[in-house]
């Protein structure tokens, strides 16, 4: 029965290229447009990544989803241990300690209160490549060296090379000061971040800060798939620590457009399924039609509904199976070729920088896309040859 | 009680006041009309009439196709109306061989597969079927056509092929819709030849609708139609 399906593929060689075809063109755009989805998802969280969360972070249990008097009393402290620990993970590349708190800026007569980040920015400067820099440069090993977003940049009226003195409250409630020199301004989309962050040196930070903790280590990854197995590691050697991911960190801009596109990917899947389905259906069940008498004949010779209908199914299965290959194949093809030099697109959510995509294969996209094409075939095939196949043998010979 | 009993296994088919119609529209036509019959086994019967005369509807409840909707009808003593659509296709599958007037050959299967798939579907083995296969289409005289498609053949080999088909699967009986009627007169008298041979020595019953006098000489019996009704 497998056999006189697939020889059944011969029997009309224009109307098995037309399904075939169908199938193909049906499979190739899906295949296609989760290729795209999956390029541009994966630019936008190396985008996410490396413009300001890292991996994820490294903080005390339960410090992130606290709101705390003094906040510092909560940090991490024996940080060397917990640093050589996060090091020695064979799947940690970077990882880089960070303060933030609050301070006074001070340019002139202009004061703005600010939201600061001590960061290791010799070590940060060779990760977080994303971060756009609209003026100056990104803070390196500039010791006294700011980096200011655009708002706060604005509001004080400073560009790179200008002086600022920074004013903060100490861990001990004394009132320290220093004076800064503007290295670089930063825009990241995200207004209220723009408007408040600044970055210091982390050890300038500590120094104003009176204090040795840390907050939280970012942590930069050799590949995020290894995070899980990472974070795992860490609360289990240290129970007092809470590993979060970026996509968590991140979830309002990230994590919700990476929802949104494959929400958006999925109704589109159905369109096109619907379509891939009708298209399979009218050519089958026309075929199917022509062969009302033979059908009408396996059933006189013993064949029951059921027998032709599996029939009739392996036909579908053989033809999804077929056009899906050719429609993926096709797909890839064209992609690799006109797409090898990849496609601008303007700023993701939440970030500022365009962002070059290309298609991006995956196993998956071929198994889902072969499974989703067969069952659409299926049951174009059930409802194509349903109604012959249940045809009484009398009428079908007659016809 | 043990003579009739032996009598009643003589019988392939026992008729007794079947009757069919068919709807058209509002209408009712009667395609068979209190029709009683018995047919032995090992006979070449003939049914003839004009058409329209309820020839093609017999040969569908001869058949196993269709039930009748009056009367009692028994196929080796087993009444067809009681029988469940399960028991109806192993029956057909196993017991009955058909032949139509358009063939219904498998267009992409050439002669040996097309004999040699419906005794796959009997659940045969490989050596079985081969063995079959060979036989049947030996006895038709088309083995050293085995290789072509029925689009190779013409249309008396397509015929033959059609009973090797039917004849592969030793059936009871061999019910044939006008078998020869798409046949030129020579070819008709060579496939008669055939179903004579095969009621005398494979010891086959077959069953054949038709109009045509000279398939009728060969017919041990003759079943005459009329308006449904045996004339």
């Amino acid at each position: 029965m497998i056999f006189l399906s697939f020889m059944n593929l011969f029997r009309n060689y224009r109307r098995t290229l037309a399904i075939l075809l169908t199938v193909a063109l049906g499979t190739g755009v899906l295949f296609s447009f989760k290729g795209f989805i999956n390029g541009v998802l994966e630019q936008y969280r190396e985008t996410t990544i490396h413009s300001m969360y890292g991996h994820g972070q490294v903080n005390a249990k339960g410090y992130r989803e606290s709101v705390y008097a003094e906040p510092w009393k909560h940090w991490m402290d024996d940080t060397a241990r917990i640093e050589m620990y996060l090091l020695k993970q064979p799947s940690v590349e970077y990882i880089f300690p960070r303060v933030s708190f609050s301070a006074l800026l001070k340019n002139r007569n202009v004061s703005v209160g600010g939201s600061g980040q001590g960061i290791d920015a010799k070590a940060e400067s060779q990760f977080f490549d994303s971060l756009n820099i609209t003026e100056g440069e990104t803070l390196k090993n500039q010791a006294d060296g700011i980096l200011l977003g655009s708002g706060l940049a604005k509001a004080l009226d400073v560009s790179p090379g200008d002086k600022i003195t920074l004013i903060v409250n100490s861990v001990d409630g004394k009132i320290n000061q220093t004076d800064l020199k503007v290295v670089g301004i930063f825009n990241t989309g995200v207004i209220d971040f723009d408007n408040h962050v600044f970055r210091i040196q982390l050890r300038e930070a500590q120094s104003l800060l009176a204090t040795d903790r840390i907050e939280f280590i970012a942590i930069g990854l050799k590949s995020y798939k290894d995070w899980d197995l990472f974070a795992s590691n860490v609360e289990a050697a240290f129970p007092d620590l809470d590993a979060t991911s970026f996509a968590v960190l991140d979830k309002v801009y990230y994590q919700n457009s990476v929802d949104w596109l494959n929400a958006q990917f999925h109704v589109i899947q159905l369109i096109i399924l619907a379509i891939v389905l009708l298209g399979i259906f009218n050519s089958i069940a026309a075929a199917i039609l022509e062969r009302k008498q033979e059908i009408g004949n396996f059933r006189a010779n013993g064949e029951s509904v059921f027998d032709i209908m599996k029939l009739i199914i392996m036909e579908g299965v053989f033809l999804g199976i077929l056009g899906s290959l050719l429609g993926m194949g096709l797909a890839y093809g064209i992609l690799k070729f006109f797409l090898d030099n990849q496609v601008l697109l303007p700023p993701g959510p939440g970030t500022t920088l365009p962002f070059y995509v290309s298609f991006e294969f995956t196993w998956t996209m071929v198994y889902t896309t072969l499974i989703l094409s067969t069952i659409a075939a299926i049951i174009a095939s059930v409802l194509g040859g349903l109604r012959v196949a249940r045809m009484p043998i009398a009428e079908a010979l007659r016809s | 009680m043990d003579q009739k009993k032996q009598d009643k296994h003589e019988y392939l088919y026992q008729l007794r006041n079947i009757a069919f119609q068919y709807s058209l529209g509002s209408c009712k036509i009667d395609a068979i009309r209190d029709v009683s019959v018995d047919i032995k086994k090992n006979t070449l019967l003939t049914l003839s009439g004009p058409s329209g005369s309820g020839k093609s509807t017999l040969l569908n409840i001869l058949g196993l196709i269709e039930p009748p909707q009056q009367g009692e009808a028994l196929f080796l003593n087993e009444d067809i109306s009681a029988m469940s659509a399960k028991q109806l296709n192993t029956i057909r599958k196993y017991q009955i061989g058909f032949i139509f007037q358009q063939f219904h050959l498998i267009p992409v299967f050439n002669a040996e597969e097309n004999v040699a798939y419906f005794l796959a579907r009997q659940g045969h083995t490989e050596e079985e079927i081969n063995k079959r296969t060979r036989s049947s289409l030996e006895v038709v005289g088309l083995w050293d056509h085995r290789k072509k498609r029925p689009g190779e053949l013409s249309g008396g080999q397509r015929q033959r092929l059609a009973i090797a088909r039917a004849l592969a699967k030793t059936p009871e009986v061999i019910i044939g819709d006008e078998p020869t009627a798409s046949l030129d007169q020579q070819t008709g008298r060579e496939i008669m030849g055939i179903f004579h041979e095969l009621v005398k020595q494979k010891k086959v019953s077959i069953i054949l609708s038709t109009h045509d006098a000279m398939v009728q000489s060969y017919a041990d019996c003759n079943i005459h139609l009329h308006d449904g009704a045996l004339k």
